[in-house]
């Protein structure tokens, strides 16, 4: 993979979270809320993302794998690496952070309230457990097969990564939801 | 059989006549969290039983109780 492909796919990955980021706040343009209401508006659409968020995650590990079988890792088109990466770092960093990097202080810090970070903590803890299984997991298929080192890396993140943000997702629509 | 923490929290909210929005704005939550400890979801820090047994008027004792 040259460097400029890579640095190309990761451009691509970065503009497109600008422009999605873009269009979010523009539609927010003329909503005049408190700081409760903004809250509870941003947290309700975390809640609705991280499903999708997670699906398209999944989508895109579907797809390197099917290329990766075709006739091994270097064949995976590099935009599509690159893209899982700026990804993969991004909801890394919502999970390990308050998110809403581009929101005021208060308001992030009412999103990430008690029961949000009991939340993310238990999200963290099975991206945890899913990452060591899957790392258990390539270990033993290295015993039947060759697995190369990015292989085994992009396994053990995607599973990790893809663990977490499911079950913050299931947490945040279950909180939601009145009895 | 497990225990768990039960509340009177829709009761006395419904009583003071305070919505769930509200509440957790008084207590510096979202709503979201007022939601789940009041369904049972969440067990609440022993600061946030405090804040919430404030603003409702109540004692911590009054408002949770544990349940077996």
């Amino acid at each position: 993979m040259s460097m400029s492909d890579f640095m190309w796919g990761l451009m691509a990955g970065l503009a497109a979270v600008l422009v999605v980021g873009g269009i979010v706040k523009w539609r927010r343009r003329d909503m005049p809320l408190t700081v409760a209401e903004k809250a509870e508006y941003l947290s309700k659409r975390r809640a609705r993302m991280l499903p999708a968020l997670a699906v398209i995650f999944l989508s895109q590990q579907a797809s390197f794998f099917s290329q990766m079988s075709e006739g091994g890792h270097v064949s995976a088109e590099k935009a599509k690496i690159s893209a899982w990466l700026v990804l993969s770092a991004l909801l890394l960093l919502g999970l390990a952070t308050k998110g809403f990097w581009f929101e005021k202080k208060e308001v992030r810090d009412l999103i990430d309230d008690e029961n949000t970070r009991a939340n993310r903590s238990e999200a963290m803890r099975w991206g945890f457990l899913f990452a060591m299984g899957t790392a258990i997991a390539v270990y033993i298929l290295t015993m039947f097969d060759t697995v190369t080192g990015r292989e085994a890396v992009h396994m053990v993140m995607s599973f990790g990564i893809a663990a977490a943000i499911l079950r913050w997702g299931f947490l945040e629509r279950r909180a939601h939801r009145d009895a | 059989m497990p225990e768990r923490l039960a509340n009177k929290l829709k009761d006395r909210r419904t009583e003071l006549g305070l919505t769930q929005a509200e509440l957790a704005e008084r207590v510096g939550v979202t709503r979201k969290t007022v939601n789940t400890v009041e369904n049972g979801v969440f067990t609440p820090s022993a600061t946030l039983a405090i804040k919430l047994a404030k603003a409702l008027e109540l004692s911590v004792e009054q408002l949770f109780w544990i349940e077996r």
